[in-house]
């Protein structure tokens, strides 16, 4: 039987401001009914709500439906006695923060030493004057208020860490459906147009890259190409990419400047992307290739990646000192030209695949990768492509890049299948 | 890195020690900013001891350059290693920015 007052009697007893100020709420736990009423009314006569009840079972369930601010429970009781209370409200995630005061007709440090080894917060003896009974209350308040306090606090960090991760996760979801449409403008891989072979591995170093790279038929005889390297990392490097990449598409191009000479498109971008407040810019390499002739005319802001690999020769770098976009806007940009024949390849390339670190601090560097390059020329290009990430992850000691790393490759194969390709 | 200033009669040195990059640029914005609210004219980046810049460093050097040049103040480069001259040549940034062999000539713009 679970016996209950509900409401406070509102009489203070002298009790302090502090006290008067709240309607706590007390489960008097007690299986000796006049023991329990003389306390119970005492309690009341202070401005409690005061909740009884006659055993550990019956105070579980009034627990858990009331979760009173305190409780002072008697040691010996039938059913469940005291201290087994206290343990089994400790493993009740709903009551284990309860401020327990264990009531006993003793204060024996052996007993006292097992109620607080078995939950209770502290002991009230059954004999405790008036006073000790109010300040006993009291403390016992005061941790519980504590306690909820802390609790929810806890409970709005859990919320608000739930919140950020929903939008942390909302942020990746658009993230990735960013990097996705980035991808889809990348060129396919396989034969742009006929007698060539296109390979390429790209991994941008965060979910969005800013290297990004064409290769695009201009007309029936010309292959555009290029590779642009925005300085910086994260989404404002992948926008401004995207935009310039918008600029180089071929029919923007052929529209703005009549044909896609390398130089032109340069002094072109030169003008519209300067450097950002921030110091942002671009490193850009434009070629285009003469199908019939294999003549390669390039010109290159800046970017020194593209590495021509001669299937009889060794490997040359198709580079010369230029600015960047936007560093100078008075910059002039020189076509360069060289021939190209059937089995040659020409890769095109971020620094980021060759510009890591071994855990010495030594770079793996340009030679290096060239040397990757001239080591497999046999090989098919998506494989040489592959080795030459496989040799910069295993120099760095890691998989992921620090920046964004892309390798491209384009063979002439003269219209028949490239080297170990397909 | 770490960036430790100098002043000197002709300008102020920030002697750069570590990488130029991407992840640092604040650092290297911080110490120029504060070498330019100090009035500085002649702002040298000694660069013996940087190994790697990349190419934000590079884009930070520059437009560190052209906002010395609005306020009428300069820039230059000092001792810059091999390897990061020629990263800094294939961008054609010593056509922007004066490079120097020696603090002396830097301090009294002597081409080297």
């Amino acid at each position: 039987m679970i016996l209950h007052s509900t409401q406070p009697i509102g009489q203070t007893g002298g009790l302090s401001a502090e006290t008067q100020a709240s309607a706590s709420t007390i489960l008097l736990v007690e299986d000796d009914l006049v023991t329990r009423a003389g306390m119970a009314a005492r309690l009341r006569r202070l401005g409690y709500r005061v909740l009884e009840a006659e055993n550990g079972l019956v105070a579980l369930d009034v627990a858990r439906r009331e979760r009173p601010d305190l409780y002072i429970v008697d040691w010996m009781m039938p059913e469940m006695d005291g201290p087994t209370f206290c343990e089994s409200a400790r493993r009740d995630p709903l009551l284990k923060s309860s401020q327990i005061l264990l009531m006993t007709a003793h204060d024996r440090p052996a007993q006292i030493a097992e109620g607080l080894a078995r939950g209770a917060d502290d002991f009230l003896s059954k004999s405790a004057s008036k006073q000790e009974i109010v300040a006993r209350v009291l403390a016992g308040l005061r941790a519980s208020r504590l306690v909820r306090e802390l609790e929810t606090t806890g409970n709005d960090l859990a919320s608000s860490l739930l919140l950020l991760q929903e939008r942390q996760e909302e942020t990746e979801a658009d993230l990735q459906s960013a990097a996705a449409f980035v991808r889809s403008l990348l060129p396919p891989q396989g034969s742009p147009v006929h007698g060539t072979s296109l390979a390429w591995e790209y991994q941008p170093s965060l979910t969005l890259g800013g290297d990004l790279f064409g290769v695009m038929a201009v007309d029936a005889d010309h292959l555009g190409l290029y590779i642009l390297d925005a300085s910086g990392h994260g989404v404002a490097a992948a926008l401004r990419s995207a935009s310039l990449m918008t600029f180089l598409r071929v029919e923007n191009v052929i529209q703005l400047l009549g044909s896609y000479n390398p130089q032109k498109v340069l002094l072109e971008a030169n003008r519209r992307f300067p450097l950002s407040d921030e110091g942002e810019y671009f490193t850009l390499w434009v070629g285009q290739l003469h199908l019939p002739t294999g003549r390669l005319s390039y010109a290159s802001a800046g970017h020194s990646g593209a590495l021509l690999s001669s299937a009889q020769n060794s490997s040359q770098w198709l580079r010369c000192a230029s600015s960047p976009l936007g560093f100078d806007l008075s910059a002039t940009f020189a076509n360069e030209h060289i021939s190209l024949k059937p089995g040659d390849r020409l890769f095109l390339l971020s620094d980021g695949i060759y510009e890591v670190s071994s855990s010495s601090g030594e770079l793996w560097g340009r030679e290096r990768f060239q040397a990757v390059i001239d080591g497999e020329k046999q090989a098919s290009l998506s494989t040489t492509i592959a080795t030459c990430f496989s040799k910069a992850r295993s120099w760095q000691q890691a998989s992921h890049f620090s920046d964004d790393a892309a390798v491209v490759g384009l063979e002439l194969t003269d219209g028949r299948e490239g080297r170990g390709n397909g | 890195m770490q960036i430790n200033e100098r002043t000197v009669a002709q300008g102020t040195i920030l002697d750069v020690v570590g990488d130029l990059t991407y992840a640092n640029r604040g650092i290297f914005k911080a110490a120029v900013e504060k070498a330019k609210q100090a009035g500085c004219r002649h702002l040298i980046v000694n660069l013996e001891q940087v190994r790697f810049v990349d190419s934000a460093g590079l884009g930070l050097l520059v437009l560190v350059s052209q906002n010395f040049k609005l306020l009428q103040a300069r820039l230059s480069m000092l001792k810059p290693q091999r390897y990061v001259l020629e990263i800094m040549s294939l961008a054609n940034i010593p056509k922007l920015i004066p490079v120097y062999e020696r603090e002396e000539d830097a301090l009294n713009m002597r081409a080297a």
